[in-house]
């Protein structure tokens, strides 16, 4: 029936999800302001004739001048752009801070009215609870085991089938491709009963194939994937053919790495996303065998009785771990490859 | 790598979208007519582990598992509430691979019961000698439906109203009662705010969170309720004295409605609470101050029963039938009803268990838990139909209530619709196959 209770353990999975772009735009903040910081640099050229022997004493005073005027209009500026990024950063912090702190209080401090901004007393036993009442090892290795897998599964599909769609030419290439884009409009929640009766049958219930083939499409990868792929200049690829180039080297020395950033923003997503995944694993998950970190949160939360959110948020921030780390491995990784483009093009 | 032709990629593209089509459109199965499951040997018990009862219900099913080595069980995490098991259940039912008992709660077991997804339990009981008679009778026979019984009660409660004694006490209230109607409570909620220093004298959880539960014996108190059998009466005249006396109460700040009652009480932002009994053992940990329990006012009955009991799905075999009735009659025995509702705060469901000597002492030791079994006696009924046996029934009832309340909507022009969208649905979904 509905899912929509907003108690329902994908809260636990929500902040797994937001916790992610919530960084990235952490980051771009400070990123930001590097910008007016950085238009400094070129205003004390004119001051920089300085250390040449014959100049003027006028021409020197002058240009100092000029120099303190512009920095007083950039200071402005600055205060500006630094109370923006200010409010933009607290908005995003703020909801991820209380997270945090919730994670360190008891129960009542949870509660107190008026709100509590440090956790009093200290509670990082909290912490400790989750580990050792869920079974948190064994949840994160499933976690890890569903998420890697799938990930790399849907990574090669979806490149070798865009590569294939973008680039061979075969009857039917198009109705193939509609159909695979067609499968996006579906939701998943529509597939469930099929899939159900499927991985039933298989007798794959409460195993990790059970759980993972269903979930192994990748219509989004190929379509992004395939028109990344077209807009590549034709050039490139012609050259890399008369270079003796065969079709596979093509994908891997020429195409994939000029494919970089869409293509680490595909793995990105596809991580999360299957991180993420709470009502599949659910379904299919009989015993915290194969249960992924998602679904074994939900036990914090009490059918009947007071639910005590510290260990719920401690489980909650321990979840979403992992994909941080990722994030942050995975954007240098976007960056670099941006920069490659920029400074080959 | 270089040598691959374009037919192997080819090959390759096929696979990507073979994996596709399998997670895009696998079979399906149908539930009529469909051979009785044989199962794999193992007894598959779905729960939703009310109220923290994991850790004990393991412990007994390892005890059935010591005792029963040919038909061991296993317990299956079936979701964090009666909703998400009942969309596990209904996933299985399309799709196979049914268990062997689940737990039904008091608004789910009648939609199974009613598609005949559960199967009946009479001649169950009779092939096994087991008697239905030594189950509290008002909570066996909230699952009858067409004179038979689809259900056999498990974690079972009642409503409570729990107070901060100390405030009682500075209040000058008595101590071994509640208000005996709501009208007494009107008189008392002033003193209660009084003695808390401008604290309501009651939180009650809103619509999301079962008020539509809770206001069910305020209207029986007044005389009103939902429905005679499948005949509404929410427009009704003291069904409606209810709704305007609940409405009347928050907006002279007497009764709070809010999400989160339980931790609201537990903190010590209200002085008193109206909770179902399961509640009890997590509130005694969270709570820095003595809790007394009253039941709920009458004039009686004014308290309805709820919670969950266990159902055993239809489309499994004779066999894995029976092995499931023996095995609920093990988790409902004296003992282990006693064992699973100490923990948990819900009422034994067998009559066995109530004259226990280990449960009258814990009884004389535990005066809260008493209350709930005091109130078995003439306190309570079972519930109206509009609320249990209508699929969403009470999700309505919840956001109409939570219209009068946190809303301030007129009582008469709500309940209206009320009645009408629940009418709406009874026409629809059930009495072109009664």
């Amino acid at each position: 029936m509905s899912n929509t209770d907003p108690t329902t353990p994908s809260t636990a999975a929500i902040p797994a999800t937001t916790t992610t772009p919530r960084t990235s735009a952490g980051t771009t903040g400070p990123a930001r302001t590097t910008g007016p910081a950085r238009t400094t640099g070129p205003a004390p050229l004119p001051s920089r004739p300085d250390p040449t022997p014959s100049t003027d004493e006028v021409e020197k005073d002058r240009a100092r001048r000029r120099a303190r005027k512009q920095a007083n209009g950039l200071l402005g500026v600055k205060v500006v752009s630094y109370l923006g990024a200010l409010l933009a950063a607290l908005v995003i912090a703020l909801p991820l801070y209380f997270v945090v702190v919730t994670s360190f209080k008891t129960h009542p401090d949870i509660y107190s009215d008026p709100i509590s901004w440090i956790p009093h007393p200290f509670a990082p036993e909290n912490y400790s609870y989750v580990w050792n009442e869920v079974d948190f090892g064994q949840f994160l290795r499933n976690s890890v085991v569903i998420t890697a897998v799938l990930t790399v599964v849907k990574v090669v599909l979806g490149v070798l089938s865009a590569y294939a769609f973008a680039f061979l030419r075969f009857p039917g290439r198009n109705v193939l491709f509609l159909l695979v884009v067609g499968t996006l409009m579906v939701p998943n929640e529509i597939t469930i009963i099929s899939n159900y009766a499927a991985v039933a049958q298989l007798g794959w219930r409460d195993s990790f194939p059970g759980i993972i083939v269903p979930l192994a499409g990748v219509a989004f990868g190929t379509y992004l994937m395939r028109n990344h792929f077209l807009s590549l200049p034709t050039e490139i690829m012609e050259a890399a053919t008369m270079d003796g180039a065969g079709f596979l080297r093509t994908l891997f020395r020429v195409v994939l790495p000029m494919s970089w950033p869409t293509l680490m923003a595909f793995v990105l997503i596809t991580a999360v996303t299957e991180w993420n995944q709470y009502l599949w694993p659910f379904l299919m998950s009989d015993t915290g065998r194969v249960a992924p970190l998602q679904v074994g949160l939900t036990l914090l939360q009490n059918n009947e009785g007071p639910t005590n959110w510290g260990p719920v948020m401690a489980g909650t921030l321990l979840a979403s771990i992992p994909m941080i780390v990722i994030f942050l491995l995975l954007q240098r990784s976007m960056i670099k490859g941006l920069t490659a483009g920029a400074v080959k093009g | 790598m270089a040598t691959l032709s374009r037919r192997h990629v080819l090959g390759l593209a096929g696979l990507g979208a073979a994996s596709l089509a399998l997670s895009a459109c696998a079979g399906t199965g149908s539930s009529a007519n469909r051979p009785k499951q044989k199962g794999n040997g193992t007894l598959q018990f779905w729960s939703n582990h009310p109220a923290e009862s994991k850790k004990t219900e393991q412990k007994i099913v390892e005890a059935w598992n010591a005792a029963h080595p040919d038909t061991p069980a296993q317990l299956v995490d079936g979701g964090k509430n009666y909703e998400e098991l009942s969309q596990k259940f209904n996933a299985a039912l399309a799709g196979g691979d049914l268990p062997d008992v689940i737990v039904a709660s008091d608004v789910t077991w009648f939609n199974f019961a009613f598609s005949k997804a559960t199967t009946p339990l009479d001649d169950l009981w009779a092939e096994n000698g087991i008697d239905p008679k030594s189950y509290v009778s008002t909570f066996v026979e909230d699952y009858t439906y067409e004179g038979k019984h689809y259900g056999v009660p498990y974690s079972r409660s009642t409503a409570l109203l729990y107070f901060d004694r100390s405030v009682l006490e500075k209040a000058g209230l008595p101590l071994d009662r509640g208000p005996s109607t709501w009208q007494e409570f009107d008189e008392w909620a002033p003193r209660i705010m009084d003695a808390g220093g401008g604290k309501p004298a009651l939180t009650i959880p809103d619509g999301t969170a079962y008020l539509d539960w809770y206001f069910e014996g305020i209207a029986w108190a007044f005389g009103g309720r939902y429905s005679e059998e499948w005949d509404l009466k929410f427009t009704d005249p003291r069904t409606i004295d209810a709704g305007r006396f609940l409405q009347d109460q928050v907006r002279k700040g007497h009764i709070e409605i809010t999400k989160d009652a339980i931790n609201n009480f537990g903190i010590g932002t209200a002085s008193g609470l109206l909770e179902s009994t399961g509640s009890l053992g997590g509130l005694k940990e969270i709570a820095g101050f003595p809790i007394t329990t009253t039941p709920l006012p009458g004039p009686a009955p004014g308290c309805p029963t709820g919670g969950a009991g266990l159902s055993i799905p239809d489309g499994i075999s004779d066999e894995r039938k029976r092995t499931a009735i023996q095995f609920v009659d093990f988790l409902t025995n004296t003992q282990n009803t006693i064992t699973f509702t100490q923990a948990t705060g819900y009422i034994p469901v067998r009559i066995a268990a109530h004259e226990d000597p280990e449960e009258v002492a814990f009884l004389n030791q535990n005066p809260n838990a008493r209350t709930a079994f005091g109130q078995l006696q003439g306190n309570t009924k079972p519930q109206d139909y509009a609320r249990v046996f209508v699929n969403g029934a009470g999700r309505r009832i919840g956001g109409a209530l939570d219209k009068i309340t946190t809303g301030d909507a007129d009582v008469e022009k709500t309940f209206g619709s009320l009645q009408a969208r629940i009418g709406d649905a009874i026409n629809r979904d059930i009495k072109p196959y009664l």
